[in-house]
């Protein structure tokens, strides 16, 4: 009794906890103590029923069972404890009782008729009761193999409970013999106290023909009202479904998959699979039941049109399937519905992406009209085209808007597009048919058409489009009422008589959408008409004054209106008319023979339709005042003319123009104007450069025309073809005459501006004139501008030397060509003795006077120039040497050694590369002494000096004479050379003779400006010197070049004596500079130059 | 006369579609209705030389085009069929006779029945053909070359049939009935099967065309001008 117990408990206890979790666990355990204990209790006594327990299926019974020992012919019975104590019988260990209400209940199971046996009692309570659903059963279970799915059904049973609960199902699906769980389907339904039968639909990723599946399912009842245990039924018995082997041994066939998705094939097969292709690829095998293979195709890329193959190779077999991946129908792209005719609505669109699938694999459409129901379908031609597909639908009387849905669908998917159209604003016509010109009159053509469609509530608006052979193009836009596949017939009018026309036409309705095509063009010339208007006539006598010429010109096409057959002529005077037979087309003039009387002339053009108005013109002479001739020059294709208005010329003008160049009859050509104009171009190909025309205008007034201008011009000036022919008139000693003539007015061709007239020295042969333009500086030229001069004088010229000389002419268009000349001019005798007389008369009157001078003045010339004695004064040398002497004194200020005469012999030449320090210290002084001592050698010099002894008057420099030259120098000795004391310094002729030591004196010796300042200002340099350093004062280096450029520069910035001096800034310039910049030596350079020799 | 029909349509929807025929030069149709008159014209005096001559050409012009007709057939088929050097002689069809003979089987045949085997074979190669070019017309809607290379084969196969039954009727030999080779059996096919079949019916014509060479070759020796 425990042993089955405890073995049943463990196997209730798994199932509890599959469905529950801990906590019934908790609770299960404590009832299962309870149970246990009660038990125990009650079967104290040996023998006594035990172990009861009670479950249900359907909540309305209770099955109960019990323990007991076994005993032959016992039946037991089980009262419950109630206020009814119903009591229930059994010959059985179990017996089924009605549901008991919640709560505990006791429970009594009397064993009768054993007596071994005695009187168990149990307490009973719902919550120890389990809800055991029935195991369900599968009904049916069936499978479609095209699309791989399994159809299961089954009855739920739902009338055995009392009321509505929801039940949990569980439906296992397995596979092969192996019994792999493919997919385990849970699905919730609620009882509702029917039996109801329930479907699952289940689709395989593998085809079902490939392997057996098997079914197989159980429930689970959560009814809320039940507080007993409640657990999962028993799994039901399995169903199975497999495919009977037929003729196909790949599955799936002919499938038709997106592409991207994954597919598995199979072969069904007794003997072993050797590979598997798809394509050219080889793919894995998965074995199935027995023999069988699968592979797993990922991602399928898209088919080509005949599919994707699928090839499996066994020993003796090979065979395969075909797969076709593609894209479900792409959403119609620009569907548009019109109609061409209102009978049929066609609507067109694009498929858009390609499906990839092709043949009965192929998008299929439908056009499907909602507000009449009416469907069309799309039927495909036989090769797909990318091109818009189209459908026709019936146009239904009456109605305007039809809402279209396109549907398109193929095997994986559908779509759809959709319009609402008025049909009436979307006509698009037929191209017209039968498009025809007639003629009406010459200015109007009816046009005919015709238009198929049911276009009699409409109206059209069709377009004109008429061409001109000069490409003239008008739009004329006509209405039209529309009728039944009906002729239309319109009138064009407003054209203009025999032209050339071209008409097509396009219509639309007037609710605008789209114009039809054009027709085709239709050529149509209209009919004539009398010309409009008389040709334009002119006249002239001709030489003999005896014919009267009359000229016309042709009828332009546009007043013509035809072709012109004939012109008549006639002449009118007061009391006769003369006509002249008809002159055929091509002749534009006629000669008639008039006497001087006034006659009225009329010309009249004639075609085929009529005679034209007359054009008339008078025949007496034209009175001409005598004009002034103007001249005009045109644009080099034209000229233009321009007058002012004058509003008594009422006819209109006529300009008359010929090649005044050529000698002849003038007329040319004519032109006639509107009166109304104040000017005219005038154009032809006859009017040429470089050709002078004559212009002449004419006013018309009451027939008769009056000359108002002349003119003469060109239409483009050009450059003269000849030289002017010139001549020598007279030739002088220094002029010439020149003479030339006119050019003639052929070959001038332009208008006459001015000569240019160039002479020059030369002979002929020397081409010296050769670039005339470029304009020697030998050459002269003269610009004769004022053309009626004939002559020119030419002066100035040599005697009796040759000339060249040159003529051109020039006019706006250029340089004519040049004509030259060599004259001689004839030879001066007169200029010539005068030349030899003056100089010789000069010459000999100068010999006299100085003769007679110095016999005069003898004596004082000996006294001079060869004195008996010579006075050591004048001695130039000597007075050099003084100032040598001075010079060196300053340098040595403080030096009181007594001053040794020294005699120093110089030797230099002027070939010594002069240095550049040397000009620099270049003294005024130094130059004075150049100048002193001119009369020395330049070779050799001797020279003494000695220190120098500064004075500290000096005597004003303007005053200084040979003997009052400057007594202090400053140079640049170099130390080798320290001036002595010096010996001269007795011979000085200052007039204070101040010697001895004098302080602050010594100035530096290495500036030049020092030197000047002394030089120029001694007054001040004798005065304190502040013993500053003075070099800084200089901008530049004392030896820098610059300083040595002008001495006048260098003292102009700064120097010492500035400090203290008032007036010694500015040097005197021009004595100073260009001596000691031209000075070929100066003192300084013997110093120098010393060591060097 | 129902082949008649189709011919004429199968030809006029050729031109509408290429306008020019490429691998089929335009005296061929012509040719070939020539060719099919004579059985049609009975009473006219008989040797068998002739028709055993005008089959042979045609037999021989066949020949060129068999191969061409089976490589652009396998080239539409996708791979493997349209890799290079695919053979599958395994593959075969039921309600297509074999073409392959022992030497000495076919030697020992006579004229009669060589002929009535030839028949047979071509009757049943133009229905396979027919059936071929429809099944590619599912597969294939836009390969017109091939469609257009299928349903000269047929013609060209009819014509042999009708040169055959001309010379069988100079000899004076029965002609065997016109039958139905294709049965019920065709229309379930799938795709693949449909491809195989076109396969084995263009390799078939292939052989049987080859081996129709043999045969007016043995006769024309027998028989000549």
């Amino acid at each position: 009794m425990d042993i089955y117990f405890c073995l049943r408990q463990p196997s209730r206890m798994v199932d509890s906890k599959r469905m529950k979790t801990g906590s019934h666990f908790q609770w299960l355990l404590f009832s299962f103590i309870l149970l246990y204990l009660m038990n125990q209790v009650n079967s104290q006594k040996k023998g006594a029923p035990h172990d009861l327990k009670c479950t249900t299926n359907n909540l309305k019974v209770w099955d109960c069972s019990w323990k007991a020992p076994s005993g032959h012919g016992t039946f037991y019975e089980v009262c419950i404890e109630n206020r009814f104590n119903s009591c229930y019988r059994s010959v059985k260990t179990s017996a089924k009782i009605p549901a008991l209400l919640p709560g505990d209940h006791e429970i009594t199971i009397n064993p009768l008729h054993d007596f071994r046996s005695s009187i168990s009692k149990f307490i009973l309570n719902e919550e120890n009761v389990s809800l055991i659903p029935d195991v369900p059963e599968i009904l049916n279970l069936s499978a479609d193999f095209p699309t791989s799915t399994l159809h299961i059904k089954w009855n739920d049973k739902g009338s055995v409970f009392p009321h509505h609960s929801n039940v949990i199902w569980q439906i296992k699906i397995l596979r092969t013999k192996r019994m792999e769980i493919v997919t385990l389907i849970t699905h919730n339904t609620t009882l509702n106290g029917k039996d109801t039968v329930h479907h699952l639909s289940w689709t395989s990723d593998i085809p079902l023909e490939c392997v057996t599946h098997y079914v197989e399912m159980r429930c689970y009842i959560d009814d809320l009202h039940f507080s007993g245990h409640k657990e999962w039924s028993d799994w039901s018995p399995m169903k199975n479904i497999s495919w009977l082997p037929g003729l196909r041994r790949v599955f799936p066939q002919d499938k038709v998959i997106l592409v991207g998705s994954d597919i598995t094939v199979c072969f069904i097969i007794q003997e072993k699979v050797l590979s598997a292709h798809v394509g050219k690829e080889k793919y894995p095998l998965i074995h199935l039941d027995g023999e069988n293979v699968a592979i797993k195709i990922s991602n399928i890329s898209a088919s080509p049109s005949s599919g994707t193959n699928v090839l499996f190779t066994a020993d003796a077999i090979v065979d395969g399937t075909v797969i076709f991946a593609g894209y479900p129908p792409d959403i119609p792209q620009k569907l548009n519905c019109e109609t061409h005719n209102l009978k049929d609505i066609i609507c067109t669109w694009n498929p858009g992406r390609s499906t990839g699938l092709l043949g009965p694999r192929n998008t299929s459409y439908t056009l499907f009209e909602s507000f009449s129901g009416k469907t069309v379908t799309f039927k495909r031609t036989e090769e797909a085209t990318s091109e818009d597909y189209q459908l026709f639908f019936p146009m239904i009387p009456n109605r305007e808007i039809y809402n279209f849905t396109l549907n398109a669908y193929n095997p994986l998917g559908q779509s759809e597009s959709t319009i609402l159209v008025n049909i009436t604003e979307r006509v698009h016509l037929h191209t017209p048919t039968s498009f025809k010109v007639k003629d009406i009159n010459s200015s109007a053509i009816a046009l005919s058409w015709r238009l198929p469609g049911n276009l009699t509530n409409t109206n059209l608006l069709c377009q004109i489009e008429i061409n001109t052979s000069n490409s003239v193009q008008e739009l004329r836009n006509v209405t039209i009422k529309g009728v039944e596949n009906s002729k239309y017939l319109i009138a064009v009018d407003k054209l203009n008589p025999y032209t050339n026309y071209t008409f097509r036409i396009r219509c639309s309705t007037e609710t605008f959408w789209k114009w039809s095509d054009w027709t085709i063009e239709k050529q149509h010339l209209t009919t004539e008409a009398i010309p409009s208007k008389g040709p334009d006539t002119w006249r002239e006598w001709s030489s003999d004054g005896k014919n009267l010429i009359i000229y016309w010109k042709p009828l332009p096409i546009n007043e013509a209106n035809g072709r012109i057959l004939s012109y008549n002529v006639s002449c009118s005077s007061d009391d006769e008319t003369q006509s002249l037979s008809e002159i055929p087309d091509r002749q534009h003039k006629a000669e008639i023979q008039l006497d001087k009387n006034d006659y009225i002339i009329s010309v009249v053009a004639k075609n085929s339709v009529g005679s034209s108005p007359p054009s008339k013109i008078a025949s007496m002479e034209i009175p001409h005042d005598d004009l002034k001739i103007e001249q005009a020059v045109g644009m080099g294709d034209g000229i233009v003319l321009t007058w002012n208005y004058d509003p008594n010329m009422t006819c209109d003008y006529v300009i008359q123009w010929c090649n005044t160049s050529r000698p002849g009859p003038c007329l040319m050509d004519w032109k006639k104007v509107p009166s109304n104009s104040t000017e005219a171009v005038i154009e032809s190909d006859q009017l040429q450069p470089g050709i002078r025309y004559s212009f002449f205008l004419y006013g018309c007034k009451n027939q008769g025309y009056q000359l108002l201008r002349t003119v003469i011009g060109y239409i483009e000036e050009l450059a003269p073809i000849v030289a002017p022919n010139f001549t020598v008139e007279d030739t002088s000693a220094d002029s010439i005459l020149v003479k030339w003539d006119d050019i003639p007015v052929e070959e001038l061709r332009g208008f006459l501006r001015g000569y240019l007239f160039y002479f020059g020295k030369g002979e002929r042969g020397i081409s010296k004139m050769r670039g005339l333009e470029s304009g020697h500086s030998d050459i002269k030229v003269k610009n004769i501008t004022d053309i009626s001069q004939k002559t020119l004088r030419i002066a100035d010229l040599q005697g009796k030397t040759s000339y060249h000389l040159v003529l051109r002419a020039y006019t706006s268009g250029g340089m004519g060509p040049e004509k030259s000349m060599y004259v001689v001019t004839k030879e001066n005798s007169v200029g010539l003795i005068i030349a030899i007389l003056i100089p010789v008369a000069v010459a000999v009157i100068i010999g006299v006077v100085t003769s007679v001078l110095c016999y005069r003045k003898r004596e004082w010339i000996k006294e001079t120039f060869y004195p008996d004695i010579p006075n050591p004064e004048n001695c130039k040398a000597l007075q050099f040497q003084k100032s040598v002497c001075e010079g060196n004194s300053a340098l040595k200020t403080l030096e009181m050694n007594p001053c040794t005469p020294n005699n120093v012999e110089v030797l230099e030449t002027r070939s010594t590369v002069p240095k550049i320090e040397d000009t620099e210290i270049i003294s005024p002084v130094a130059e004075r002494l150049e100048e002193n001592c001119e009369a020395e050698s330049e070779n050799h010099v001797v020279v003494s000096y000695c220190p120098p002894i500064i004075e500290e008057e000096i005597p004003n420099p303007g005053a200084d004479d040979a003997g009052g030259t400057s007594q202090v120098i400053y140079i640049d000795v170099q130390s080798m050379y320290q001036p002595q004391a010096k010996p001269e310094e007795e011979q000085e002729n200052d007039p204070v003779g101040g010697s001895g030591y004098k302080p602050q004196m010594h100035l530096p010796i290495t500036s030049a400006v020092e030197d000047l300042t002394a030089e120029d200002d001694l007054d001040e340099a004798a005065g304190y010197r502040p013993q500053a350093n003075v070099s800084t004062w200089n901008l530049g280096s004392p030896d820098s070049p610059r300083s040595t450029d002008s001495n006048s520069e260098v003292v102009s910035f700064g120097s010492p004596c500035s400090i203290n001096s008032r007036q010694f800034l500015i040097p005197p310039k021009d004595e100073d500079s260009p001596k000691s910049s031209g000075g070929g030596w100066s003192f300084t350079n013997f110093f120098q130059n010393k060591p060097n020799d | 006369m129902t082949v008649d029909l189709v011919y004429d349509e199968r030809i006029g929807r050729q031109d509408q579609e290429l306008g020019v025929d490429l691998w089929f030069p335009l005296p061929a149709p012509l040719c070939l209705l020539t060719l099919l008159l004579p059985p049609f014209s009975p009473g006219a005096p008989i040797s068998p030389a002739e028709p055993i001559r005008q089959a042979y050409s045609l037999a021989l012009y066949m020949q060129k085009n068999t191969s061409s007709l089976l490589q652009t057939y396998l080239q539409y088929q996708g791979s493997p069929f349209s890799d290079p050097g695919f053979s599958a002689p395994e593959l075969q069809l039921s309600s297509l006779p074999p073409a392959a003979i022992s030497f000495k089987t076919w030697h020992a045949l006579e004229d009669g029945e060589r002929l009535g085997r030839a028949q047979g074979a071509f009757l049943a190669l133009s229905q396979h053909l027919q059936l071929v070019g429809d099944d590619q017309l599912d597969l294939n809607p836009g390969s017109s070359i091939l469609l257009a290379q299928l349903a000269a084969a047929r013609l060209r196969a009819q014509g042999l049939l009708g040169n055959t039954a001309a010379i069988m009727t100079a000899l004076g030999l029965p002609i065997p009935p016109e039958e139905d080779t294709l049965g019920l059996v065709p229309f379930g096919a799938s795709a693949f099967e449909r491809k195989c079949r076109g396969y084995v019916v263009t390799r078939e014509y292939g052989h049987w065309t080859d081996r129709a060479v043999r045969d007016l070759a043995l006769l024309k020796a027998k028989y000549p001008i």
